[in-house]
């Protein structure tokens, strides 16, 4: 309301989700937005790099090759190996899949023309959990059975059976609800939130150098400050892709694991 | 293991969570339902310490 109200009378307009509805880029068709052009180009990027990077694999290797075999192996022995255990290799690729898909989408975010996460659209984020929650719960269905899988989850072991009125709801809905929403969620408001907070500094300092409102000598810290933030970001957004793979590799393990 | 700490903190969370939404929630339903307004406060005191009982059973007892 505040904003509407400033906006009339000239001033700033302050940013707000209206941002993040970018129009289509083709007439009215919705699958041509920016976020959906990012999304491919990040699969596209990615695809190249690796391959590129492990097509004429050396003993002794080159620099590309070995940004490319570090990434990988940092998923591989950091996520997959220490969380999951000794069946972790089935599940490296699903892992490393996830995370330079949400790690490059991330990034796309402070990169210059770019400049727009995927992931603060929601949508991105659901179909992720989506992928995590099927694959976490048929892993322990596959590994169990599914009568035992599920008595695991709404059955804590040694406990008097009258608690069980207490906590068997609460953890089925951790399990079937409240995961997949946390993990889903907290990739969007990060996204959400950091493009906002750019936005803020980059668009109020753009204001301010004009003069409308006379305060041209603050407009250099407003920009600094920006650009500081740009680099929190990016450490955001590195953050939250290794925090969305390591609970889907520990949901995983849970899964595995004979009692949670 | 920096990792598993990271994911009992973010489990713990889901389990605090989780005890609001569903025994609230229950609560919730049970105040418009029968007209009241202490069921709402009952339900989310309950589920916060159900889900701190959770949480001490899963990661307290080792």
């Amino acid at each position: 309301m505040l904003g509407l109200a400033f906006a009339k009378g000239g001033g700033f307009v302050p940013p707000s989700t209206a941002d993040f509805n970018l129009p289509p880029a083709i007439g009215n068709n919705p699958y041509t937005t920016k976020p959906i052009f990012l999304v491919v180009l990040s699969v596209v990027l990615i695809s190249v790099f690796f391959i590129a990077a492990s097509r004429k694999a050396l003993v002794v290797p080159s620099k590309f090759q070995f940004a490319g075999e570090s990434i990988y192996g940092f998923v591989r022995n950091s996520i997959g190996e220490e969380i999951i255990g000794h069946e972790f290799m089935r599940f490296v690729p699903f892992l490393f899949t996830l995370f330079t898909f949400i790690l490059t989408n991330n990034v796309f975010g402070i990169i210059p023309l770019l400049q727009f996460p995927a992931m603060s659209h929601v949508s991105f984020p659901y179909v992720l959990a989506g992928f995590s929650f099927v694959i976490f719960h048929w892993v322990g269905i596959k590994k169990q059975g599914l009568g035992k899988y599920l008595k695991g989850i709404a059955f804590m072991p040694g406990v008097p059976k009258a608690v069980y009125i207490l906590l068997t709801p609460i953890e089925v809905a951790t399990f079937f609800l409240v995961r997949p929403l946390t993990l889903s969620l907290r990739l969007f408001a990060n996204m959400f939130a950091g493009h906002l907070l750019l936005l803020v500094f980059i668009m109020g300092g753009d204001h301010l150098i004009r003069g409308v409102i006379g305060l041209k000598i603050i407009a250099p810290f407003a920009f600094t400050f920006g650009i500081g933030m740009t680099f929190f970001e990016f450490m955001v957004q590195c953050l939250q892709a290794y925090i969305f793979t390591l609970l889907t590799a520990l949901f995983i393990a849970g899964a595995l694991a004979d009692e949670h | 293991m920096a990792g598993n700490e990271e994911g009992a903190l973010w489990s713990i969370f889901g389990y605090l969570i989780s005890g609001l939404i569903i025994w609230g929630g229950i609560g919730f339903g049970l105040d418009k339902w029968l007209h009241t307004h202490f069921f709402l406060l009952g339900g989310l005191v309950l589920g916060a310490g159900a889900s701190l009982y959770l949480v001490w059973l899963r990661f307290g007892r080792e």
